[in-house]
Formats: C-alpha cells, sequence, structure tokens
C-alpha cells in the first residue's frame, strides 16, 4: 500500500470558477459544476456548458459513488515530493450522478493492484490543510 | 479533391546532430538545420523570404529563453538577417504541422516563394516533467494535489482506459518498439542509431507511468530539424526530387483542459483531421504506401492508425504484428526510427521523412514504390495534423 504520510501536495489555487468545489469540500461535500439550462454537470469546472453553451452554471452536490474510468500506476520519482508513495495509482473516477464529467483522485487504503478500469469507488475526504479537503477514493464495499 | 492538390512541395530538409544534454546552445541546432535544409534544396540563404516555427518547450516547469530552450522566428531573424524576407509566423497551437500547414498557405497565397520551418527541441538540466511548485492553479489544480505531472501520466490514463476498454495487452507494444529500433538503425541522424533493442529488453524494462514503460517514451534530446517548402512549379528546378502535398487536415480536439482519461477526443481530432486529407488528396488508407505516425509515446501510434482509418478501433495492437510495419510489409512505418528512435524532436521529422520517402530520397531505408506516403504529425488525442505528400504531381 502507498505511504501517502511523507508525501507534500501541491496546495489548490482555487479560481472564481472553482472556488465552490473547494469550499464545499472543506465541509465533506462533493459539490459539481451543473448546467441550469441542460442539468449537464461536468468537471473541471469551465467558463461555459460544454454541452449547450449556457452561462447559467451552478455548483450541486452529488453523491460520491463511481466507477474508475481510468489510471496510472506512478513508478517515478521525478517529483520527490511524491517518491515515499511510489508506486501509487492514480485514477480518474466518473460518478454515477454526473456521466461525463472526470475526477482525478489517488487509490487510497488499498494496494495499487486493485486500481481497474470499471472498479467501485466511492469519495472520501482528505484534509491538506486548514484551508483544503482533498476528495479522494477508496474502494467501495 | 482540393483545388491546391500538389501544388507545393517540399524540397531540401537537413538536422542538426542531436544530443541527450544541452552542450550547444538551442539556437545553434537550429542553425545547423536550417542551414543544411537551405543547402539541400540548392538555394541560397538570400533565397528564403518565410520563416515559420512552433517554438513550444513541453517540458514542464521549465521557464522559456530565447536561444536557450526555444528557438523563436525573432532568434532565427537575427542569426540570418535574411534580405528578403517577406513573410513569418509561429504557431501557438496545431504543434509544427501547423507551422508547416501555415507556410503551405502562405506559398498558395503568393506572399512568400521560398518557406523554412524548423523545430528546435531542448532537453533542460534536471526532471524534464515537474510537478507544479508549492501551488497548483488553473486546470492542474484538480490533478496537480493527486500526483499527476506532465503529459506522462495524463497519457497514460487514458492507454489504461483503452487497453482494459478493449480487452487488450501491453505486452504487445514491444512489437512497435522492437521494430522501430530496427528502422532506427537505418537512419544515421536518429539518437538511437546504433543501439539495438530487443523484445526482452523492452518487457523487462523499467516502468515510468503504468501501462508505459521506458520505451513507449521518447527520450529527451537537444536537437533541430528544418525544411524548405516552395510552390510545385518552383520545386521542380531546385536540385533534390520534391516531395508534392496531395493534402493536408488539421483539427483541435474537443476536450476542456484538465479533463484527462477521456479516449474521445482523439477519434474526432484524429479522424476528422485524416477525413480532410482524404478528401482533399482524393486517396484512401488501402493507398497508402508508407506512414509515418506520430509517436512521441508509442499509445499515440495505437490512436492514430485507428484514427486515422488504416484500422478499426481498439485493433491496432493487432495489426501492428506479424510484419505488417516492416519495411517491406502491409504498412510500412516510422521507417526512420520513431520519435522513439530519435529523440523527441516532434512531428516534423515525421514530416521530414514522409518527404524523403515520397521523394525516393530515402536511401537504405527507401521503401519500394513509395508513391503515396501519409504523416500523422501529432498525438491524435491532443489534435490532429496530417499530410501526404506524393511522388508524382498528379
Amino acid at each position: 500500500m502507498s505511504d501517502w504520510s511523507k508525501v507534500t501536495r501541491p496546495i489548490p489555487v482555487p479560481n472564481e470558477w472553482t472556488k465552490p468545489f473547494w469550499d464545499s469540500a472543506k465541509k465533506n461535500i462533493l459539490s459539481l459544476q451543473r448546467c441550469q439550462q441542460c442539468h449537464h454537470f461536468q468537471h473541471p469546472p469551465y467558463a461555459t456548458c460544454v454541452n449547450c453553451m449556457s452561462i447559467d452554471l451552478k455548483f450541486e452536490p452529488v453523491e460520491g459513488k463511481g466507477s474508475i474510468y481510468a489510471y496510472t500506476i506512478m513508478y517515478h520519482t521525478g517529483d520527490k515530493r511524491f517518491a515515499s508513495a511510489v508506486p501509487y495509482a492514480s485514477i480518474i473516477v466518473e460518478l454515477d450522478a454526473a456521466p461525463g464529467a472526470l475526477m482525478a483522485g489517488n487509490l487510497l487504503d488499498a494496494p495499487y493492484t486493485q486500481a481497474k478500469v470499471g472498479r467501485r469507488v466511492e469519495v472520501v475526504f482528505d484534509p491538506l490543510n486548514e484551508d483544503f479537503t482533498l476528495p479522494q477514493f477508496r474502494l467501495a464495499p | 479533391m482540393w483545388e491546391n492538390r500538389c501544388k507545393v512541395a517540399v524540397s531540401g530538409v537537413g538536422f542538426s546532430k542531436a544530443t541527450r544534454t544541452a552542450e550547444r546552445p538551442l539556437a545553434a541546432h537550429a542553425l545547423e538545420a536550417v542551414k543544411a535544409a537551405v543547402e539541400d534544396s540548392g538555394l541560397k540563404m538570400s533565397d528564403i523570404d518565410g520563416l515559420a516555427t512552433y517554438p513550444e518547450l513541453p517540458a514542464t516547469g521549465h521557464t522559456e529563453v530565447d536561444g536557450i530552450s526555444i528557438v523563436s522566428v525573432n532568434c532565427m531573424m537575427a542569426m540570418l538577417k535574411l534580405p528578403n524576407l517577406t513573410w513569418h509566423i509561429q504557431t501557438g497551437s496545431v504543434n509544427i504541422g501547423g507551422a508547416v500547414q501555415q507556410a503551405v498557405n502562405a506559398l498558395l497565397a503568393g506572399v512568400c516563394k521560398y518557406a523554412v520551418v524548423w523545430r528546435a527541441m531542448h532537453n533542460p538540466k534536471g526532471t524534464y516533467q515537474n510537478l507544479p511548485g508549492a501551488h497548483a492553479a488553473g486546470p492542474l489544480q484538480f490533478t496537480g494535489p493527486y500526483g499527476f505531472g506532465g503529459p506522462g501520466q495524463a497519457m497514460a490514463v487514458a492507454y489504461t482506459r483503452w487497453l482494459e476498454k478493449n480487452n487488450q495487452n501491453r505486452e504487445k507494444m514491444a512489437t512497435l518498439a522492437v521494430t522501430q529500433r530496427r528502422h532506427t538503425q537505418n537512419n544515421p541522424h536518429a539518437y538511437f542509431y546504433g543501439t539495438p533493442l530487443s523484445r526482452e529488453d523492452y518487457l523487462n524494462s523499467r516502468m515510468v507511468a503504468h501501462p508505459f514503460c521506458l520505451y513507449d517514451c521518447d527520450i529527451p534530446v537537444q536537437g533541430a530539424c528544418a525544411i524548405v517548402l516552395t510552390r510545385a512549379d518552383l520545386a521542380r528546378y531546385l536540385k533534390p526530387q520534391p516531395a508534392y502535398l496531395a493534402g493536408y487536415g488539421q483539427r483541435l480536439h474537443f476536450e476542456v483542459a484538465g479533463r484527462i482519461g477521456s479516449l474521445s477526443s482523439y477519434m474526432e481530432g484524429g479522424s476528422s483531421s485524416a477525413k480532410l486529407t482524404w478528401e482533399r488528396s482524393g486517396f484512401s488508407p488501402k493507398d497508402v504506401d508508407v506512414a509515418q505516425i506520430y509517436d512521441g509515446f508509442s499509445a499515440s501510434v495505437i490512436y492514430g492508425l485507428e484514427s486515422y482509418g488504416f484500422c478499426k478501433e481498439g485493433e491496432a495492437l493487432d495489426f501492428i504484428q506479424d510484419g505488417r510495419i516492416e519495411l517491406d510489409g502491409e504498412l510500412p512505418l516510422n521507417t526512420f526510427g520513431g520519435s522513439l528512435g530519435t529523440g523527441r524532436i516532434h512531428g516534423l521529422w515525421h514530416i521530414i521523412e514522409g518527404v524523403l520517402q515520397a521523394s525516393g530520397r530515402a536511401g537504405i531505408r527507401q521503401v519500394k514504390d513509395a508513391n503515396v506516403c501519409f504523416v500523422g504529425a501529432s498525438a491524435p488525442i491532443v489534435q490532429g495534423t496530417t499530410f501526404i505528400f506524393v511522388r508524382e504531381p498528379y
């Protein structure tokens, strides 16, 4: 299992499109950007709805259950901050409630060999510091 | 068909002596390649009246310094002081293929007669792909905190999806790496010229970002290459046999920055660009005698073969087996060794090989009867830029 305890992660820098995502995550709620016209969810957030070009977008809470859409196992230790966790699984998750929105994460609390396309995962919240909490994923029971 | 079919040709080509590290400034490499291309075409430097490049440094987290880590049009003009320059551009998207296409458009518009396009690539000291520093802004705020750095991991996640969705095995990619390395042994300009690679070497090599092992990634080098483009009616009177441009295409993908892992973009970008190229040239995949397909990461070849229409979606790893991509195979592929053999100088080298094959100037790696030469000059998962060069202008 990857040891994340010694890893120093880059701290997110929110902007006007993304701040509600991080504010919500800090309260352990996963919220994604949703078009109020066509009801399409999208992630990462964007200035317009990539489905219908509307600019009427709001963040709405979503249930944090989904499947691994894609993944990689990182072996390269080019960035020393992550070297202690190598090899680790970086995954892309598609939530059941938000098809088409793709969220990055790490597979926590499981050997990296458990990362497979289609495997069920659920969101967990991993406090980064006083200001930021990272949505992360673990295998769903 | 395109009304400008075969009205532009590529004449001379040139290379610098690529090295693993940056012993000489990048500007010296670019100058060496440009001078060689102009000399190869039989022109004088004062004949050159058009300049184009795509000066991006793909390494992340490094400073761009003109002449050291990039070579801009300004830098080239400062070195060459062309007395007759009438047109120049440096493109910010669509990769080096886009710069070549802009030069084609300028020649067709009559605003220059002899255009030089170069691609110069720097290998910075230290780690090539750095994660963002202490903070991750923009699209990186959703990937950097999870250990996603440069393009390698973004390409790797898409490749696992491709492999598992299509029930495929990464070990089949050994055929591509080994065949291209064998092709490399016919290309003295290539970084890995003189260094063979066996199937066992590939299968036993260290993983970088699964499913990519070391030999799925092109090695960063310091080097440059260049071409001279001109109108077909002028190319005919120059020293080398020209390669005529039968058609080209380009298409940006539709993905929002930071949305990584999706495979939809390669079929949209690659197939749209290729469709334009087939329609404009009047050819189809079955007419192609030899193909050069961008291979900065091995998986880009898979996406290229599928999106350009050489095989069906999900089948490319089977398509490359059984000798099909050898010099005497059904579709000789990356006959110069590809970026996996030459080192990372991006797609201009693929264009050059398409030109050399079409003009019958590929030497010991010349494919017999190479009349229709296809080039995919960029990774279709990012954008498509495709070309067809032909030996005869009809």
